[in-house]
């Protein structure tokens, strides 16, 4: 036993001394929203990184990102501009930036113009003006933007091994002298293979700007990142008057959190309707609610936010068609206060209509709505409308997308009830266009129905996957008090999901809504 | 602004120990030229200046015959200004001076202009580092 003790011990201070031993890589923050957490949790520090893309996809803005979010007076940043770059164009451009700080201009940032040398000289020379500049200053971050004129201007001549030589010795020089390297380059994929730079390199971010049909989307991939593991894949990335803001592809799924054992069942407003659920929206579940155009989609989940507010909740309502004021004063034609909760920071109306959107975009909007206001109930009205927002390229995603979203979000503890128009076919009962009901976890679907010469609307819940629920296929009307379920219910038809149903009982009942009736003319 | 080329041009000539002149004003080109050519290159300096100059030569007619040297210093401003009336000149320093103040501030603003100027001269008051008095 004693021996077993002794080996154990022998085995865990050998793992110790083995973890201690690792060297521990501090990690930069790169000042750009969502990017850190593609990268692992930020830039490796002393690592010797490439920003490339083609122009115009956000390099130098990126650029200046990292170096604003990291340069102090005690670590500054060095900041080489050459031909593509001029300082006075830079400076007047990035200061429109919310990130950009005047106060850390000279201090903290230094600005170096290589064009003279680059023009005039050959690689050794910029390289010792390079070594000059940082061994003056000592800075943290060095940047080279951009580092393909240097490369171009003076390679004229210059061989191949040169150029290796040349950047090796670069590289070298700036990481013993402790400096995060990002060299920004306008460079195609297909000079990855060939080109030494892409080899020596210990980070590859690559932006890019993708264009379909009309539609143009920013995008950035990790190729390479040595020491961590970064995200893989493409992530969205926009330019606004805050700079770069990336979306990772993982956004939402981390910390997301188990549902609880037993959840407490949600009123949506109509109580007929909760007693078809079983009692209500199970909370954190996914309501998908289908009908066609006119069937009250949007007047129920008004009903729903309201509920919700009377109840202290508070809610967040993402509109893609009718706009916030259109839906408050719907509302109010039903009796129902938006407006005020609007005021008092209770309701918040999402209007997302922004060019070429991205999935990833609309849950970033969602989330930090939902984190501003703690919202417990979210509307998305409606899916077609958000499909139709999105850039031509990501609709194609759509499904994976919304899959994700919805996870992420009834992850986070939120009841979501989304829209979806179908066209009622009168020979069947369609669900969605989307086949997305896999993604619900309760569906509701409304339609059309041709009863005694006048359209009426009925509804029947097809899925709680929570619970039962009633199987009863509802009459209802939409009145001046919004969505009003007819009781006692109606069985005296069968056929109702054709859309053209027949009478099986007697004809007792009064229609829900007045008919029309025979007036004789006047002679 | 050209209150304040003034003001630059009597902060350099107390430095030096000299009366307000000319020859002060093109010092003053001249301690900003080290910094400008680290910020934009020599080529970006010299387009900068020459355009002061073109604009400056405009009010000025006798900066019409001063040129900008290919390190960017500016050619023919001693022998040239010597047979030129003293306030004549010193106008023209002044004008220069506050031409090329107005072209940084039209490209990068009022703040990093000033703070352009503030790193050149350290020691220049807080109260002359402002473009409006």
């Amino acid at each position: 036993m004693k021996k077993q003790n002794a080996a154990a011990k022998r085995n865990a201070s050998s793992k110790n001394a083995s973890e201690s031993a690792k060297v521990a890589i501090r990690q930069l923050p790169t000042g750009v929203r969502g990017l850190d957490e593609i990268l692992g949790g930020g830039i490796p520090e002393f690592s010797f990184n490439i920003i490339a893309g083609t122009p115009g996809c956000g390099k130098t803005t990126l650029a200046h990102q990292l170096v604003f979010a990291n340069a102090t007076a005690a670590k500054p940043a060095l900041y080489f501009t050459v031909l593509g770059e001029p300082a006075m164009k830079m400076l007047r451009y990035q200061q429109q930036f919310s990130f950009f700080d005047e106060s850390k201009l000279g201090k903290s940032i230094r600005l170096f113009n290589l064009a003279d040398v680059v023009m005039e000289q050959d690689l050794d020379a910029v390289l010792a003006e390079i070594i000059k500049q940082v061994t003056n200053v000592s800075p943290g971050i060095v940047v080279v933007d951009s580092f393909r004129t240097v490369v171009r201007k003076v390679t004229n001549g210059a061989s191949e091994a040169d150029l290796q030589n040349f950047i090796q010795r670069l590289a070298q020089f700036l990481t013993s002298w402790e400096a995060t390297t990002f060299l920004v380059g306008e460079y195609a994929e297909s000079e990855i293979r060939d080109n030494p730079l892409f080899t020596i390199a210990d980070g590859l971010l690559w932006l890019w700007q993708v264009t379909e049909r009309n539609s143009v989307v920013r995008k950035m991939q990790i190729m390479k990142l040595r020491g961590q593991a970064s995200v893989p894949g493409l992530h969205t990335i926009r330019i606004s008057d805050d700079g770069l803001q990336s979306f990772p592809r993982t956004l939402g799924m981390t910390g997301k959190k188990a549902r609880k054992g037993r959840r407490k069942r949600l009123s949506t407003g109509i109580p007929e309707l909760d007693t078809m659920m079983g009692g209500g929206i199970l909370e954190g579940d996914s309501l998908l609610v289908a009908g066609p155009s006119g069937t009250g989609k949007s007047a129920l989940a008004t009903h729903f936010i309201d509920e919700g507010l009377r109840q202290g909740e508070s809610a967040i309502m993402a509109l893609f068609e009718e706009r916030p004021e259109g839906y408050t004063a719907r509302a109010q034609g039903f009796g129902l206060d938006l407006r005020t909760p609007q005021t008092s920071g209770k309701l918040e109306m999402l209007y997302l209509r922004p060019l070429d959107l991205s999935v990833d975009e609309t849950m970033q909007a969602i989330l930090d709505a939902i984190e501003r206001t703690g919202a417990k109930r979210l509307v998305i009205d409606s899916l077609m409308g958000f499909e139709m927002a999105l850039a031509p390229g990501f609709r194609a995603d759509f499904r994976e997308s919304l899959y994700r979203m919805i996870g992420a979000l009834t992850g986070a503890g939120v009841t979501i009830l989304s829209t979806v128009e179908v066209e009622d076919s009168f020979q069947a009962m369609p669900l969605s266009h989307y086949a997305i009901s896999f993604l619900t976890d309760d569906i509701l679907r409304m339609r059309y129905v041709e009863i005694d010469g006048q359209i009426r609307k009925v509804m029947v819940v097809m899925k709680m996957r929570g619970g039962n629920h009633s199987k009863d296929i509802r009459e209802y009307v939409i009145t001046n008090r919004g969505v009003v379920v007819i009781s006692p219910p109606q069985t005296d038809y069968t056929g109702l999901t054709t859309g053209i149903p027949t009478r099986v009982g007697k004809r007792e009942e009064a229609p829900p809504e007045a008919k029309a009736t025979k007036s004789r003319e006047r002679s | 602004m050209r209150d304040f080329a003034a003001r630059l041009i009597t902060h350099e000539a107390r430095a030096r120990g000299v009366n307000f002149e000319a020859p002060i004003a093109f010092a003053v080109l001249d301690e900003m030229r080290n910094h400008l050519t680290t910020l934009m290159g020599n080529g970006g300096h010299r387009a900068l200046l020459m355009r002061a100059l073109a604009l400056a030569g405009a009010e000025v007619p006798w900066l019409r015959g001063i040129r900008v040297a290919a390190d960017g210093s500016l050619e023919g401003s001693g022998s040239h200004a010597e047979s030129i009336d003293h306030d004549e000149r010193t106008e023209g320093g002044v004008v220069l001076i506050a031409q090329l103040m107005g072209l940084l501030v039209a490209f990068i603003g009022e703040k990093l202009t000033l703070q352009l100027v503030r790193e050149v001269w350290p020691k220049l008051p807080d109260k002359d580092l402002n473009f409006k008095i």
